[in-house]
């Protein structure tokens, strides 16, 4: 006898399929699957609904498992459900404010599974009624506004978020989830910022506030007017901005920490000196374990902020000590009247901390700082698809802030210099080392290492041609504003040249292999015309005069690289074929490069031959190019300090698309029941009234 | 005097010097009358003063006249040449004027007092100067709006009163009182010893110097006229000493030492209620009367003057307040708590002095101080100023005032005037303090804040004077612009933002003044824990831009002298001085000027990046014309871009202010549009068509040669003359950014603010100081005030730039740097010339202080001039000597026989004679500061004496020149000994 009941009691915990052993939840759940409106013999169904713990689980696969005929049949239950549902929201009883929403989530995502096939408007009916979805949604968005922005509980505006991000991802194309619809025209977007703007709600909850908006930005962009792009195109609101740039800062920070974490784990050991010895192979194998899962989604909603927002540029270079933002309030100084200015001013606590972080890398950081080493983390790996779109959005969101007049020009303040330790990938011919005396430089001196950096390390067979292109536009566009302003950056423009020149190099020596795929002219124009710049324009911009000297040094040093560069273009260019159009726009892009390399060199052979050295130093032979100036005439080139606008539309919109698909996907992973079934939250509620 | 390089001022700068020397040309006709007094005498004087005159008045006609200027310029040798010519013309010229003096002057006075009959030269010694009816006018001005009413009872009270109230009507009268005093024998002798004394002159080197100082004498000599009248025993005293009122606290302290007899109390009286009674003496009477009555009276009588005088000696007065006995403490009190009450400024300031002051007690007491608990009380906020009094309160007050001030004299030395009035209780003054505070800070966040962070167009045009909208350059991010403010507005929840709610509470008065203050320091204080300078520079930096966030909040500069409210520092502009272990820092603030920066709103914030389309392309400089206007559109269209047009048309529907709005949407917005709505299309990009096929387009076209060489040429010639060139050394961010030419930096930060198109931004800068005691610095920039002002009043052309200091606490205060008006590369030759005239006043201004203060550390002129000077074509090594005269000073001065070197001890005696005429002015400050403080400076108990020895009273003024030689003679011997204290009378020196 006993044994059965414990059997039974065992069974009741694995299988719901014996009737009587189920919940009441389950019960009440099956009633409103019934035919029967479930309030018609209990008028107090719904309150005492909202009473149960929910049961996602049986209530997602009930919805799945309900098929066409039945969701006539059902249809005004399943309505019901939701209102009261959208109602139940409005409870003072906190727990009944759970179950509904926590019900909600499994009616979203119950409803989607089971209709993959179904339109949209199929599932609006099911769950609202076409009739009345408009009230229904504008209730539901009006309660979660309310929730998120009332003096709550966080756990319960946790909760809110979630169910929207749980809505919002339910699709796997978010434009194809036509319940959005309802969530542009009920906005929440004040209630995303609100939360932003808080210094204590942000730090819980501002991770989903921005990956949320980061998606909803995404509904539709394409096709029609977008109330969140509008929105967060105007936001001016400046703590609201630093708080959105805090939490994208954080979670940046949060990846590099880890990243540096595994690093230094493998680092540790006798492993280490194994890779350096034996070589690629090994190190190959570091970095799989190195890779850190990439954050798309924060680096998507970076990117919405810069992209559409201009204020928020100003946050980029929003410099912070690196000390726990969130404790630090930013709001305005009228808004708190007791302490106007912040009774203890930040960084307080610091000050009695024995241990200041007197390390000169932790001293300041600002947001760019740290995206600047997230995208060096990002870079150094691009073969995962994951890695390479990172990396893809990481020159996208660059290529935006070159662009922009207030970054190019905090990016150049002479007054805003910081050491930016970028990591390095380890490579065979040069040794990894963490260079700790990183001088103190100009913002985009950073940018420029990083373009560096990334020129020099992806010459591979599996060429990312589209990523160089954009990172030689980058450098492109730092010249054209160092060019129009005049800066001279005292940047080691030498390591740029040469790292240009190998990249012609490696163009040439795989010519075949990447012509079946890119057009490669398009990058060596490209590369060209950055030297164009330099020798045309370089008066306007070079740090030194001996710096315009060097220039033709390296010209004439790697004329051969040059040189080919003109036989192969010549003659692709002589060839009728796709690429003769651009193939002949390299070569007239050519003519200077080519007059200077044709005046120098005899006069540098002569002087060797004249003088009886073989060999020439560079010194030597910067003698020769400074003597020699006047006798060269150059042809202006027109258009070199022109740059194509960087746009979203048409070019990248296939790559949004794809890259908030993977997101959506991501995210609804994350999103995972356990995190709403939430025994803490029904535990803190429960003590409540 | 640790950092006195940093806190002492520089030698004064030529464009400063132009503005310095107008007023003088105002005062010159308000102290005419004092020839036309005696005519003889002013004839007799002629001659003499040739030289004087000429020298008194070269400096504002060098600088009116262009022609002399030109002269300088031309060459050192022309000017050596030219000058003494040019002088020469002046001087005839002045002569000229001089003898048609008296229907000027009489024309002057005429318009200022209706007095100017005949009779002044009848009765020379009761000519109610101008310089008395200035005194009055600001009296009436400040004290007694209800003078007619008060007046008639005062009248009839005193005689001085009334000589006050109507001089013309009363001219008779005056002569009966004349004749009832007895002391009238005794001016006119006086007077013909001066006479004689000025026939003596004529021959004397000397003169030229003594001559301003003799006019402006007998403009003050109404002074003298009515305290001799009260102490007939001085008038053999020299007159020079004679010219300050000192004498008679002696007399009074002896009198009451004795016992107070009426008639001498009278005297007292009578000065008390005069209108020469001023700040100055007043302090020093309620510093050396032990009579309570008097310091009574005094306490009430300190409302009467105008604050800024007042607050002149706050330092004395509080440090009074701290020290001396409870009656003084009583007698300050009530004016200290009334102008709390009125002014948030005077609250902080004294409350930052009473504690640094309070410091030097010992613990134990300090809590328990008078000081300690009136900072308390200060910083309670109990002291707010009652808001429903109203202006015809106002009035009452002025009133209740002057009505109190007569109660005090009863109480105090009563008797003959006999007058009280009853429902005037002696607590008035605390009272009705509120007649001169503002509105408050109640209505503070005005109308103008009321809509919130967002305000529609009208609002925010309103707030700011000039409306961002209304700029062209802002055109084209007008889109932004208003559409964010309109839309922020409207998207705002009027819940969810606080600032809209917080607007109707009324915020704490010192609160946000106190944070703001105290934020500043304790970013001094962290910054002295970092081990690098660069370190500490970025981490200010990054502090400010914390610090920025809470901006603008109703604070302000407590350096400034204007109304203001601190909308924004500019946090990378902040710079780390020069200092080992303390942090001594930078910073440069971006303000907005107001009315009063109590009552006015606080200035809506303005994003960051709303400045960014201001200085678009097409405020940078292109390349080429075609790249200027491609750039251009891109520039706007940048941000814009981002929607399409759909995205576009949807915003417009939601912005429901646009059509309202014309004006906003400027043509190149629409342009702009247009382009967008193109963009839509296939070939949208008109960019991309410009950027790499141009290359095939144009090669149709002309090719353009350029020259290799004349590239690199170009890039040398720009490298040297940029002036920006020079690296900025990361060591030591400081040398560029103090080098940066004020102006230019202003020009900068001003292009780089969203305020910075506002008419009333200004850009100040402040020193921060942790961990230093200012207080002697507080001391010395009031002696320099002091000396500034009186040689100003007596018109000798030495000119310092005292600097601002204010204490926050015994180690911690800011410092108002002096700007380089004057940068190294307005520092050309010319300029050079024209500056030597002023070096050399301000090089004897600075060397009579370094010799009245021995100043031991020689870094006395500021670091600022010194490297103006050090990059300038002589090179002088400003910052390895102070006064002592280095060769190369000499050298500017045109050597040891050159006219300036000659000038320049002129100016050093004048500027000693002068300053020993008003000895007691200066005598007191320090003297009042000595009360219970721990300062070095005071350190042996002779700092007084040695100081008033310094002023060599005894001294003829042949003897004092002699001194002046000797002094010179000392500081050129020390070029080569480099003996610092070759000075014969040195002796424990304050500073």
């Amino acid at each position: 006898m006993s044994q059965v009941e414990k059997k039974a009691g065992l069974l009741r915990r694995t299988s719901s399929s014996k009737k009587p052993l189920k919940e009441k939840v389950v019960l009440m759940y099956d009633e409103i699957f019934a035919k029967e409106d479930p309030a018609k013999n209990n008028p107090r169904f719904w309150d005492e609904l909202f009473l149960m713990k929910v049961n996602l689980e049986y209530l997602e696969s009930k919805l799945e498992s309900v098929d066409g005929e039945e969701v006539q049949r059902i249809q005004d239950n399943i309505n019901a459900l939701f209102h009261h549902c959208v109602q139940a929201l409005a409870e003072e009883h906190q727990i009944k404010v759970v179950n509904a929403l926590q019900t909600l989530c499994a009616l979203f995502r119950g409803v989607h599974q089971k209709n993959k096939s179904a339109s949209g408007f199929d599932i609006i009916n099911m769950l609202m009624g076409f009739d009345k979805a408009e009230q229904r949604m504008k209730d539901l968005m009006e309660r979660l506004d309310s929730l998120l922005c009332g003096e709550g509980s966080e756990s319960l505006k946790s909760l809110c978020l979630k169910l929207l991000l749980c809505l919002v991802t339910v699709t796997d194309n978010i434009s194809q989830n036509t319940i959005l619809e309802y969530v542009m025209i009920n906005s929440i977007f004040e209630a995303i910022l609100q939360i932003l703007s808080d210094a204590s709600s942000r730090g819980q909850h501002g991770y989903d506030a921005v990956v949320l908006l980061a998606l909803l930005v995404n509904y539709r962009k394409y096709e029609s007017v977008n109330p969140y792009i509008v929105k967060l195109s105007i936001v001016d609101d400046e703590p609201t901005l630093d708080g959105m740039g805090m939490v994208l800062h954080q979670a940046l920070t949060e990846y590099n920490r880890q990243y540096k974490d595994k690093e230094e784990e493998n680092q540790g050991g006798f492993f280490s000196t194994l890779t350096s010895m034996v070589g690629n192979m090994f190190i190959a194998d570091a970095e799989e374990k190195l890779s850190v899962q990439t954050n798309e989604a924060i680096l998507l909603a970076l990117y919405e902020a810069v992209h559409l927002n201009r204020n928020f540029i100003a946050v980029l270079a929003q410099s912070h000590p690196e000390l726990d933002m969130a404790a630090t309030s930013t709001t305005p100084t009228s808004t708190t009247p007791t302490t106007p200015l912040g009774t203890t001013p930040p960084a307080l606590d610091m000050m009695n901390n024995p241990e200041l972080p007197l390390d000169p890398n932790l001293q300041t950081s600002n947001l760019l700082i740290t995206f600047l080493k997230y995208a060096s983390i990002v870079m150094q790996d691009t073969k995962d698809e994951h890695r390479l779109n990172s990396a893809k959005l990481c020159l996208i969101i660059l290529t935006c802030i070159a662009e922009d007049q207030y970054a190019d020009a905090f990016l150049h303040d002479d007054n805003m210099n910081f050491r930016v330790t970028l990591h390095r990938m380890p490579m065979r011919h040069r040794k990894k080392t963490i260079d700790k005396n990183v001088p103190s430089r100009p913002l985009v001196c950073a940018v420029l290492d990083l373009m560096v950096e990334f020129i020099v390390t992806h010459m591979m067979k599996d060429f990312p041609m589209d990523l160089y292109l954009r990172c030689v536009q980058i450098i492109h566009k730092l010249l054209c504003y160092q060019k129009k302003c005049r800066i001279r950056l005292h940047y080691t423009w030498r390591e740029l040249w040469s790292a240009l020149i190998n990249l012609l190099k490696f163009l040439l020596s795989n010519e075949t292999t990447l012509l079946a795929k890119h057009n490669i002219f398009q990058l060596a124009l490209l590369v060209v015309n950055l030297f164009n710049m330099f020798i045309t324009y370089g008066d306007t911009f070079l740090p030194t005069s001996n710096s315009y000297d060097e220039l033709y040094y390296e010209i004439v040093r790697m004329h051969q690289v040059f040189d080919n560069l003109y036989c192969m273009v010549l003659r692709v260019s002589t060839n009728t074929g796709q690429w003769k159009e651009p193939a002949s726009k390299v070569t007239h892009a050519l003519v200077n490069i080519r007059a200077i390399i044709n005046h120098f060199n005899p006069k540098i052979e002569s002087y060797a031959a004249v003088n009886h050295i073989s060999q020439l130093s560079e010194e030597q032979v910067l003698e020769v190019v400074r003597s020699n100036y006047d006798t060269l005439t150059l042809k202006l080139q027109d258009g070199l300090d022109q740059f194509e606008r960087y746009s979203e539309q048409p070019k990248e919109a296939a790559f949004f698309k794809e890259l908030v698909r993977s997101i959506s996907l991501n995210v609804r992973k994350n999103v995972s029941l356990n995190t709403l079934s939430q025994d803490i939250l029904l535990k803190e509620f429960s003590t409540i009234s | 005097m640790a950092d006195a390089d940093v806190s002492l001022p520089p030698l004064h700068s030529p464009v400063a010097m132009e503005t310095d020397l107008g007023p003088p040309q105002v005062s010159r006709v308000l102290q005419m009358p004092s020839h036309v007094i005696d005519p003889e005498v002013a004839l007799k004087a002629c001659q003499e003063v040739l030289l004087k005159v000429r020298l008194q008045n070269q400096d504002p006609d060098q600088n009116q006249d262009p022609d002399q200027n030109q002269d300088f310029s031309e060459s050192s040798q022309d000017f050596v040449q030219d000058y003494p010519d040019s002088l020469q013309d002046q001087t005839q010229q002045q002569q000229q004027n001089h003898s048609d003096l008296n229907p000027d002057s009489d024309q002057d006075t005429d318009q200022t007092l209706d007095s100017t009959d005949p009779e002044p030269s009848l009765e020379p010694s009761l000519e109610p100067s101008p310089d008395c009816s200035k005194t009055s006018e600001r009296s009436e001005q400040t004290l007694d709006s209800t003078d007619p009413e008060q007046s008639p009872e005062d009248s009839l009270e005193c005689a001085q009163t009334s000589e006050r109230s109507d001089q013309t009507s009363e001219h008779s009268e005056r002569s009966d009182q004349t004749s009832e005093r007895s002391e009238c024998p005794d001016q006119t002798s006086e007077r013909s010893d001066q006479t004689s004394e000025r026939s003596e002159r004529p021959d004397q080197t000397s003169e030229r110097s003594e001559r301003p100082d003799q006019t402006s004498e007998r403009s003050e000599r109404p002074d003298q006229t009515s305290e001799r009248s009260e102490r007939p025993d001085q008038t053999s005293e020299r007159p020079d000493s004679r010219g300050a009122r000192w004498p008679i606290a002696e007399v009074v302290v002896e009198e009451e030492e004795e016992s107070v007899q009426s008639s001498k109390q009278s005297w007292l009286l009578r000065l008390f209620e005069s209108k020469l009674f001023d700040v100055s003496m007043a302090i020093s009477y309620l510093y050396k009367s032990k009579e309570p009555g008097v310091q009574a009276y005094i306490g009430n009588r300190l409302f009467s003057f105008p604050d800024a005088d007042a607050e002149f000696y706050l330092p004395q007065l509080l440090s009074m307040y701290v020290h001396m006995d409870a009656e003084v403490g009583d007698a300050i009190r009530p004016y200290l708590l009334h102008r709390c009450r009125g002014s948030i400024t005077f609250s902080l300031l004294s409350a930052w002095l009473l504690g640094a002051y309070s410091s030097d007690m010992h613990i134990s007491t300090q809590r328990h101080s008078r000081g300690t608990k009136l900072r308390r009380l200060i910083l309670s906020e109990e002291l707010k100023p009652n808001n429903h009094n109203s202006n015809h309160n106002n009035h009452h007050h002025h009133h209740g005032n002057s009505h109190s001030s007569h109660h005090g004299n009863n109480h105090g030395c009563s008797h003959d005037t006999g007058q009280t009035h009853v429902n005037k209780p002696t607590q008035t003054q605390a009272e009705p303090s509120l007649t001169f505070c503002k509105p408050g800070p109640g209505p503070g966040p005005g109308p103008g804040s009321g809509p919130g962070p967002g305000p529609g167009p009208g609002a925010g045009d309103e707030l700011f004077l000039a409306s961002p909208s209304r700029r062209t350059h802002q055109r084209s991010k007008s889109d932004a612009c208003t559409a964010t403010s309109v839309h922020g507005a409207a998207l705002r929840r009027s819940g969810s933002n606080p600032r809209v709610e917080h607007l109707h509470e009324e915020p704490e008065r010192l609160r946000p003044q106190r944070e703001f203050v105290k934020s500043l320091l304790c970013i001094g204080k962290r910054l002295a824990t970092l081990p690098t300078k660069e370190q500490k520079t970025q981490r200010l930096i990054s502090e400010l831009s914390l610090l920025n966030h809470k901006l603008p909040a109703r604070v302000w500069l407590p350096t400034a002298d204007h109304q203001h409210h601190v909308v924004r520092v500019p946090n990378t502009q902040a710079v780390v001085l020069n200092s080992k272990d303390k942090a001594p820092y930078i910073i440069y603030v971006e303000v907005l000027e107001c009315e009063s920066f109590e009552t006015s709103p606080v200035p809506v914030r303005i994003p960051e990046t709303r400045i960014r389309t201001a200085r678009s392309a097409e405020n940078l400089d292109c390349g080429s014309v075609g790249g200027a206007s491609v750039g251009g559109s891109s520039e706007t269209g940048g941000g814009a871009s981002v929607m399409t047009s759909e995205h576009r048309a949807g915003s417009f529907s939601t912005v429901q202010n646009y059509d309202n709005d014309d004006e906003a949407w400027a043509t190149d917005d629409i342009g702009q549009l247009q382009v967008e709505g193109e963009g839509q299309t296939s070939s949208s990009d008109n960019i991309s068509q410009f950027s790499v096929d141009s290359i095939t387009s144009l090669e149709s076209k002309e090719p353009v040669f350029i020259a290799a060489g004349d590239i690199r040429r170009r890039l040398s010639e720009n490298l040297a003359h940029t002036p920006t060139t020079f690296r900025r050394d990361p060591e030591d961010p400081s040398a560029v950014a103090l080098k940066e030419p004020w102006q230019e930096k202003v020009r900068r930060i001003r292009e780089g603010s969203p305020y910075g198109h506002l008419p009333n931004w200004r850009l100040l800068s402040v020193i921060v100081k942790c961990g230093d005691d200012l207080r002697q610095e507080l001391l010395a920039y009031q002696v320099l005030k002091q000396l500034q002002s009186i040689w100003q009043q007596e018109r000798v052309p030495l000119w310092i730039k005292p600097y601002k200091i204010v204490v926050m606490s015994s180690d911690s205060g800011m410092i108002e740097p002096v700007l380089n008006a004057v940068s190294l590369h307005q520092f050309t030759t010319e300029a050079f010339l024209s500056a030597q005239r002023n070096f050399v006043q301000s090089c004897a201004g600075y060397s009579l202080i370094c010799y009245l203060l021995q100043v031991k550390d020689r870094h006395i002129i500021h670091i600022d001039f010194g490297f103006i000077l050090s990059s300038s074509p002589r090179n002088l090594g400003f910052e390895t000597s102070a006064f002592k005269l280095t060769s190369e000073f000499v050298d500017v001065m045109g050597g040891l026989d050159g006219d300036m070197f000659i000038y320049y001890k002129m100016l050093m005696l004048q500027g000693l004679i002068a300053a020993r005429k008003h000895m007691e002015k200066v005598l007191q400050i320090v003297e009042i500061m000595q009360q219970g403080s721990h300062l070095p400076c005071f350190h042996g108990s002779s700092t007084i004496r040695g100081l008033k020895e310094r002023f060599h009273m005894s001294l003829t003024e042949e003897q004092l020149q002699g001194l002046v030689e000797q002094l010179v003679d000392g500081s050129m011997r020390s070029i080569t000994t480099k003996l610092y204290d070759s000075f014969q009378y040195v002796t424990n020196g304050i500073m």
